[in-house]
């Protein structure tokens, strides 16, 4: 208020303002554009919750990335003579935590047991090192648990590809052509979405290998729908405007009124929508290994290694711990990123 | 109202169709046959394909099956207990799921909406940040995570519950993986019970019944919670697909004989027909729950059956 009353009172004269040419109209829709994404970036940095997740996630990449190279061991090593040995860390272990040792519960009582101990009487331990520890095999937990980690990123990066190769396509089109095209994608994509995930999943697991590829597929075939109805729904809001009337009547293509005039109005909305199927599609392949659908050994996803340290999970608990926080670290971090994201892009969604 | 129903209703019987036709066509894609058994001549063989009708045409074949899929007979199983009537293995595993997906969606449902109630009463308090942690702890964090925590502490460690389901005593073996399938469902009730119930309570009419001198709990049970209930039943469909994928796992860990683990097991063990069998109990039971769920919807909300669209914009 107070802005316009004082621009009340301000006289303009004609050599205030100048005329701008045909090039600098183009110069001032890009400086609009960046102030939405400079605004945008804005309000995603006060949210601390969506910046700490943005951090831990790129954390996790670098470890699943560089994590089995430190390591002196491989995913698929295995050592018969050190199975089921506690976690040791050099450094932390003249703490007193993470030296190796590990208490077993048995019909006697519990005992302390260490298996790094070479010489019982002056307790000194050899130089092997398993920061995880290691499995019923013999196996480096942390080797495996970030090699795990890249399966689920690889599902990360899918998911986002399939919302925006295939959901985002499918929704746009259907609903800018709209009537038979529209009706037919439709009862299409309602006919997908009526067969639950899982029996999908199930079937194709039984003409296929289970494996990566077929998990990649199975995404592909069901993890579009949700993103098409976003598109198609924002689609049907936009398609009306002027805007999208100028552009036909300046003789643009169908495709380029869809992909250059109403996506980049929409794109926000569809990327928040991407952000939030990631934790689902890492969801459904943890689940698929989990049940034992997944991958097959001695490869490793997060979710195999759930289930294959579930069946000592009483009697070595610390087996279980490091790909079951990773995993529920991911889902989280995925989860409160696209909150942030969603309200850094369109904060007229926010919940109040 | 009633073209609404209809069309609804068709698209579902489309939907039973189609899924039907898939099992039936993976049926036939399927690798070897079920009778493996390398001791069986060409004549042996020829004569348990007569016997099961495989050696018809495929057309009838389809009918047949259509006919037996409805009528409830699902034939035999061929590898995990041979010659068993799937009928009979789900006679005893059915109930057992659903009792426990049952109990699962009242407690998460009861549990989330006071939650929400909560968040959006006392709104931007303690209680609201409380129930917006549970809610996205809850949404993100896997079901078997959760299962695998209460079975180690309150099965293993406190020793409370069994581990392992026990058929002898059903009830208390059910707490555990109830608890462990409900906070997914929870979470979401509560997150969007509260969103709801902000944009009610921000509403006018909600302004007006202020003015008028309606306040406290009868403002919130007659006003608010009547319109900020009706979209939530929105929700129940995709939560209990979620409770189908979750029971799998949650079956898993907790031993419990239900069809989720029926389903692994016959995966593992290539018995084609109980994984068709429970592929198409499992995709009747979605397409029947949003059926019912639609045409809910449309009978509270009058704006739903008007628009010619349908629930799904």
């Amino acid at each position: 208020m107070t802005d316009m009353q004082n621009n009340a009172y301000i006289s303009f004269l004609p050599g205030d303002f100048e005329l701008k040419g045909a090039e600098n109209t183009k110069l001032d829709m890009n400086f609009a554009s960046q102030r939405f994404w400079k605004e945008a970036a804005m309000r995603f940095r006060k949210n601390k919750g969506a910046v700490f997740s943005l951090i831990t996630i790129l954390l996790v990449i670098l470890l699943a990335i560089f994590g089995p190279m430190i390591s002196p061991y491989t995913y698929q090593q295995q050592n018969i003579k050190q199975t089921n040995w506690a976690p040791r860390v050099q450094g932390l272990e003249n703490l007193g935590i993470f030296d190796g040792s590990e208490s077993l519960k048995t019909s006697t009582g519990t005992k302390l047991k260490n298996a790094y101990v070479v010489d019982k009487e002056t307790g000194a331990k050899n130089d092997t090192y398993y920061w995880f520890g290691s499995d019923a095999l013999g196996r480096d937990i942390w080797t495996r648990t970030w090699t795990g980690t890249r399966v689920s990123l690889y599902i990360a990066v899918v998911a986002v590809l399939i919302d925006m190769l295939i959901g985002m396509s499918y929704g746009l089109i259907s609903g800018y052509f709209g009537g038979r095209v529209d009706s037919v994608l439709q009862r299409f994509a309602e006919i997908i979405n009526s067969i639950p995930t899982l029996v999908i999943v199930t079937l194709l697991m039984l003409i296929m290998k289970p494996g990566l590829m077929t998990i990649t597929i199975a995404l592909m075939l069901t993890g579009w729908i949700g993103m098409s109805r976003i598109a198609r729904a924002q689609m049907l809001k936009l398609k009306e405007q002027e805007f999208v009337l100028a552009s036909h009547t300046l003789g643009a293509t169908n495709f380029r009124v869809i992909f250059s005039e109403i996506l980049p109005n929409i794109i926000g909305q569809l990327i928040t929508n991407t952000m939030f199927s990631i934790p689902n599609a890492i969801f459904t392949e943890a689940f698929l290994s989990f049940v034992g659908l997944g991958i097959p050994e001695p490869m490793c996803s997060l979710g195999s290694l759930i289930s294959y340290a579930f069946k000592s999970f009483t009697t070595h608990p610390f087996q279980i711990v490091p790909p079951v926080i990773v995993l529920a670290l991911l889902m989280l971090c995925f989860n409160m990123l696209a909150d942030g994201l969603r309200d850094a892009l369109d904060p007229k969604m926010k919940e109040m | 109202m009633r073209r609404y129903i209809i069309k609804r209703l068709l698209i579902s019987i489309g939907t039973i169709f189609v899924v039907i036709l898939l099992l039936f066509i993976l049926l036939q894609l399927m690798p070897g046959s079920p009778f493996n058994d390398e001791k069986l001549n060409v004549d042996q063989r020829a004569a348990l394909y007569e016997k099961y009708g495989l050696d018809q045409p495929l057309i009838i074949q389809f009918f047949k099956y259509v006919g037996n899929m409805l009528r409830g007979d699902f034939g035999v199983s061929y590898t995990i207990s041979k010659n068993t009537p799937i009928t009979q293995l789900l006679q005893t595993r059915l109930p057992i799921s659903l009792s426990i997906g049952g109990e699962a969606v009242l407690l998460g449902a009861v549990i989330g909406l006071i939650l929400g109630i909560v968040a959006a009463i006392w709104h931007g308090t303690v209680w609201d940040t409380i129930a917006t942690i549970v809610s996205v702890i809850g949404v993100s964090v896997p079901s078997y995570v959760f299962a695998l925590a209460l079975a180690y502490v309150f099965g293993y460690q406190l020793n409370w519950f069994p581990l392992l389901y026990d058929m002898k005593i059903p009830l208390q073996s059910s707490v555990l993986p109830s608890i462990a399938l409900c906070m997914f469902t929870i979470a979401s009730i509560a997150r969007f019970t509260r969103s709801e119930m902000l944009e009610v309570l921000g509403s006018d009419y909600i302004l007006l019944a202020e003015s008028k001198g309606v306040y406290g709990p009868k403002l919130i049970v007659r006003h608010v919670l009547r319109n900020a209930l009706i979209p939530i039943v929105t929700v129940l469909a995709p939560l209990i697909v979620g409770l189908m994928t979750g029971s799998l796992v949650v079956e898993k860990i907790f031993s419990i004989p239900g069809i989720g683990s029926l389903l692994v097991t016959a995966i593992q063990s290539n018995d084609y027909n109980v994984v068709i069998v429970l592929s198409f109990i499992y995709s009747a039971m979605y397409i029947g729950i949003m059926l019912v769920v639609d045409i809910l919807y449309g009978v509270i909300d009058p704006r739903i059956r008007l628009s010619k669209e349908g629930p799904h914009d």
